[in-house]
C-alpha cells in the first residue's frame, strides 16, 4: 500500500512539474535567402494552423538587420548569397545573440560545409528542396529544444 | 529574337528564378559527390540563368571568363539528352591541369613524366563526368526527367571559340545557359560550369518547372 501511495505522489508531482514547465512557442519566424521563389517554396512548407509571423530577407547583411531589428524565434538561413553568405550571416547573428536558433535550410551538402554549419552554432541543417514535413518537423525540435532551454 | 521563336517559350522572371534555384541545388548536389571522392571543399556561387541567341554564346562565354587566357583554356564537354537537352562545359584556365591531378593523385609527384599530359586529361575527365552528371542528372531529376549522355571529351590548354561554335546545331535558335563559378578552397583551382539548353527544349522545361512549383501549392 505504501509503495502505491509514493508511486502516485511522484506520478503526480511529475505532471503538475510539467504542467508548469513553460512550453515554448515559436511565433516569428525570419527566412534568409537570395532565392523569392525558394523563400515561396519554404513559406509553403510551414505549417499553416500555427499563425506564424513569417519574415524574409533577400541575402546575409539584411538577414542580419532584420535579425536585429524583429528578434526571431527561429531563423531559416541559406548559406549560398550574394553580399553576405550564410556562414557569415550565422556567425554574425550569433554574436548578437548568443541564444539565436538558426535551421541552415541550403543546396550546399557538402560534409564539410554541414560540419561548419554545426561548429559555427546552427540548430540543424536541412537540405533543397524542402520538405513539407522536414521543415515542420524541423520546427517541432527547435521548440523541443526552446523549451527545454526554459 | 528570331522568327521561329514563340513569345510563349520566352521564360518568366518567376521561371528564371526557380531555374536559379534548381541549378544552385543540382551543382551544390555535384559537388557534395565530388568532394566525398577527393579532400575538398567547393566554394559554391549563386548561380546565373541567361537567355541568349544561340550564336551570341561564345561572345557571352569569353565576357564571362574574361580573367583567364582564353587561348590556354582547359574544357571538359559533355551532350546530354533526354527532354532536358544540352551541352555542358566545364571551363579551367590555364595551369589547372597539374593541380587537378595531384588532387587525385595525393600529391604524388613521381608521375611527372611524359605521361603527365595523359593523366591530366584523365582527371578532367573524372571531373567533368561527376560534376556534369550529378549537376545535369539533378536537375533532371528534379523536373521529372532522365537523361542519358556522351563520353565527356577534354580539350587541353586550347581557344574555347572553336569547341563552342562546333555544338551550335542552329545558331539562329535561342539558348537557355545555366552558369555558375565555383573554386576548390586552397587547392588553387577554380572554373565555370555552363549548361546550354536547346530551343526545342523550352515547352517542356517550361511545363516541368510549373509541376515542380506545384507540390509546394
Amino acid at each position: 500500500m505504501l509503495i502505491f501511495k509514493c508511486f502516485y505522489k511522484r506520478v503526480i508531482a511529475e505532471r503538475i512539474e510539467y504542467l508548469l514547465k513553460r512550453v515554448f512557442m515559436i511565433k516569428k519566424i525570419l527566412i534568409v535567402d537570395d532565392s523569392p521563389i525558394s523563400i515561396k517554396i519554404i513559406k509553403s512548407c510551414i505549417p499553416k494552423d500555427k499563425d506564424y509571423e513569417l519574415f524574409d530577407a533577400a541575402d546575409g547583411q539584411i538577414g542580419v538587420e532584420k535579425y536585429r531589428e524583429l528578434k526571431p524565434d527561429l531563423t531559416f538561413l541559406d548559406l549560398t548569397m550574394p553580399v553576405m553568405n550564410g556562414f557569415q550571416a550565422l556567425e554574425e547573428i550569433l554574436k548578437f545573440d548568443q541564444r539565436a536558433m538558426v535551421i541552415i535550410l541550403t543546396a550546399d551538402v557538402q560534409i564539410k560545409a554541414i560540419a561548419k554549419a554545426h561548429d559555427l552554432g546552427a540548430f540543424s541543417v536541412l537540405k533543397k528542396p524542402p520538405a513539407k514535413e522536414s521543415v515542420a518537423a524541423a520546427i517541432k525540435e527547435a521548440e523541443d529544444a526552446l523549451t527545454e532551454r526554459g | 529574337m528570331p522568327d521561329n521563336f514563340n513569345a510563349k517559350e520566352k521564360i518568366t522572371v518567376e521561371e528564371t528564378d526557380l531555374l536559379q534555384e534548381i541549378m544552385n541545388i543540382a551543382f551544390g548536389r555535384a559537388a557534395s559527390d565530388l568532394a566525398e571522392l577527393v579532400d575538398i571543399f567547393v566554394v559554391l556561387n549563386v548561380p546565373q540563368i541567361k537567355l541568349l541567341k544561340a550564336f551570341d554564346l561564345p561572345a557571352y562565354i569569353n565576357k564571362e571568363i574574361m580573367n583567364y587566357d582564353k587561348d590556354r583554356v582547359s574544357v571538359v564537354e559533355q551532350n546530354f539528352w533526354g527532354k532536358f537537352k544540352g551541352n555542358a562545359f566545364l571551363v579551367f584556365p590555364p595551369g589547372t591541369g597539374k593541380n587537378i591531378f595531384y588532387l587525385f593523385d595525393g600529391g604524388d609527384k613521381s608521375y611527372e613524366s611524359d605521361h603527365t599530359h595523359d593523366m591530366e586529361k584523365e582527371t578532367f575527365q573524372e571531373i567533368g563526368n561527376i560534376l556534369i552528371g550529378a549537376c545535369v542528372g539533378k536537375i533532371a531529376e528534379l523536373l521529372g526527367d532522365v537523361t542519358t549522355y556522351s563520353p565527356p571529351r577534354v580539350v587541353l590548354e586550347t581557344s574555347l571559340r572553336g569547341i563552342v561554335y562546333d555544338n551550335l546545331s542552329d545558331p539562329d535558335n535561342m539558348a537557355i545557359v545555366l552558369r555558375t563559378v565555383f573554386e576548390f578552397k586552397e587547392k588553387n583551382v577554380n572554373g565555370y560550369m555552363f549548361i546550354f539548353t536547346r530551343q526545342e527544349s523550352f515547352a517542356w522545361l517550361k511545363t516541368a518547372l510549373h509541376k515542380f512549383l506545384e507540390q509546394y501549392e
